[in-house]
């Protein structure tokens, strides 16, 4: 479970979060969606303290982070597995080493990481890879180790930062179907942020909408499926179309 | 081989093992201080991890200072800090400290600059991660950065040598002092080229061995 009470943000004067509250239950797919600047990344940020409040308290997995010492908020970030738009793999070691570095840091037992790492690729599809260095990869490829990498410590949480803001259509939506899959054979809690209204639609429980720095409104909602998500060419002649009809209004 | 060298042989292998010792200690104190002062230097900064505004300016500004003096004013400058920690100001050993003290400013700056372009969101996933600054520094940064500090030691190296040959005002010796002494003064203007000739190869060579080095572990 994650909690957020209370939670402020500024930078340089400028509130970014506003005094906000969210309760996020074990075994969801949160959304986080609104406009550019509407502070959803930041809320995210505040979950694993990647961004320290300024006011509020953080809670996650029953552990007030915001009380924790510096030596307990790494042990705690390390149940909280986090990926990025733009994966932020070391670019210098294999897709093997990439895994292997989140067990390193968690002291995983030696004799054991090799399975791990191994089992990890395979739930995201990557098993024939482990060899290749992030350069020789495509940006779902690279994703797809981002999320092995997160997994690797059986991290009760997963924060996704705009995880498919950088990919294709149809790549987003076997991204999407990872993260999924995550949620349900691994019961992992997934909180996503994204400005795609498609990739709220098709996977998460409940959405929140963010507006200028406040919680907007808090929605249940029917999670459609990543089938839904339009991979055909069609798709794109359709939304050039429409942008067509735009400019000529 | 020319009748120049045979006569000279002795003393030019002579010099060339001071310059060895004298660059062989710079690359010495570069990789043992100037590496961590360069870590630290960019580890203080405004929005990184140990962010430390006193620490990062002592540093910085120690680092310019040491870097704006000309190189033959430090040595001169030195001397009494060199007796002090040797016994004496003279000699190819007395020689190491002033040399040892550029190197840590100019590869300290190296370092710096080349972390600064490890991207920052390869630090956020480390933070994310729940590395301490210790992994963040061992088993990101510098992994990331290892052909940039590859070629900034080179760099270094190279430099290193050209400063070596100004030690002869402190007898240390070396390549550089040689070709002063017996080749300009005692206007043998060929055992002046010689010498120079030898310098070229030896920076050929660490410039080669750097960039080959540096290509191979850079899988960027």
């Amino acid at each position: 479970m994650i909690k957020l009470v209370n939670v402020s943000k500024s930078f340089s004067q400028f509130k970014v979060i506003k005094s906000v509250s969210l309760t996020i239950d074990k075994g969801e797919v949160h959304g986080i969606i609104g406009a550019s600047g509407a502070g959803k990344s930041t809320l995210l940020r505040l979950v694993n303290l990647l961004e320290l409040p300024d006011q509020g308290e953080v809670e996650v997995n029953g552990q007030k982070l915001t009380n924790l010492s510096s030596k307990e908020l790494r042990r705690a970030r390390k149940s909280i597995g986090m990926i990025f738009q733009h994966f932020n793999l070391l670019a210098n070691k294999t897709v093997y080493e990439n895994v292997a570095v989140s067990l390193e840091l968690a002291n995983y037992p030696k004799k054991e990481r090799r399975d791990r790492i191994i089992e990890c690729l395979q739930f995201v599809g990557l098993k024939d890879l482990i060899k290749q260095y992030p350069a020789q990869l495509s940006g779902g490829q690279k994703q797809r180790v981002a999320i092995a990498r997160a997994l690797a410590n059986n991290p009760q949480v997963l924060l996704c930062d705009e995880p498919t803001s950088s990919l294709d259509p149809n790549i987003s939506a076997e991204i999407l179907g990872v993260l999924e899959n995550i949620n349900k054979v691994l019961g992992v809690t997934i909180v996503i942020v994204s400005h795609e209204m498609e990739v709220i639609k098709s996977i998460c429980n409940r959405v929140t909408v963010m507006a200028n720095g406040e919680i907007y409104d808090t929605v249940s909602t029917e999670p459609i499926g990543i089938h839904h998500i339009d991979k055909s060419p069609s798709y794109f002649v359709e939304q050039l179309a429409k942008a067509g009809e735009m400019d000529d209004a | 081989m020319p009748d120049i060298l045979v006569q000279y042989e002795a003393e030019i292998w002579l010099s060339i093992g001071e310059t060895f010792i004298m660059v062989g200690a710079s690359i010495g104190a570069a990789i043992l201080l100037g590496l961590p002062v360069g870590t630290l230097l960019f580890l203080c900064r405004k929005g990184e991890v140990i962010e430390n505004r006193l620490v990062f300016t002592v540093l910085n500004l120690l680092v310019n200072i040491i870097r704006s003096f000309p190189f033959l004013l430090l040595v001169v400058f030195l001397i009494p800090f060199t007796r002090l920690i040797i016994g004496t100001a003279i000699g190819t050993t007395a020689a190491i400290v002033p040399l040892s003290i550029i190197a840590i400013a100019h590869y300290s700056r190296l370092v710096e600059q080349s972390l600064l372009d490890v991207p920052k969101g390869v630090m956020e996933a480390a933070i994310s991660m729940g590395a301490s600054v210790k992994e963040i520094v061992f088993k990101f940064l510098y992994v990331e950065t290892r052909s940039g500090l590859v070629l900034g030691l080179t760099t270094s190296i190279i430099s290193f040598i050209s400063y070596s040959t100004i030690m002869g005002v402190v007898g240390g010796g070396g390549i550089g002092d040689f070709a002063i002494r017996y080749g300009y003064q005692q206007f043998k203007t060929d055992l002046m080229i010689y010498m120079i000739i030898i310098m070229i190869i030896l920076v050929q060579l660490i410039q080669f061995t750097g960039t080959t080095i540096a290509r191979i572990i850079d899988k960027r």
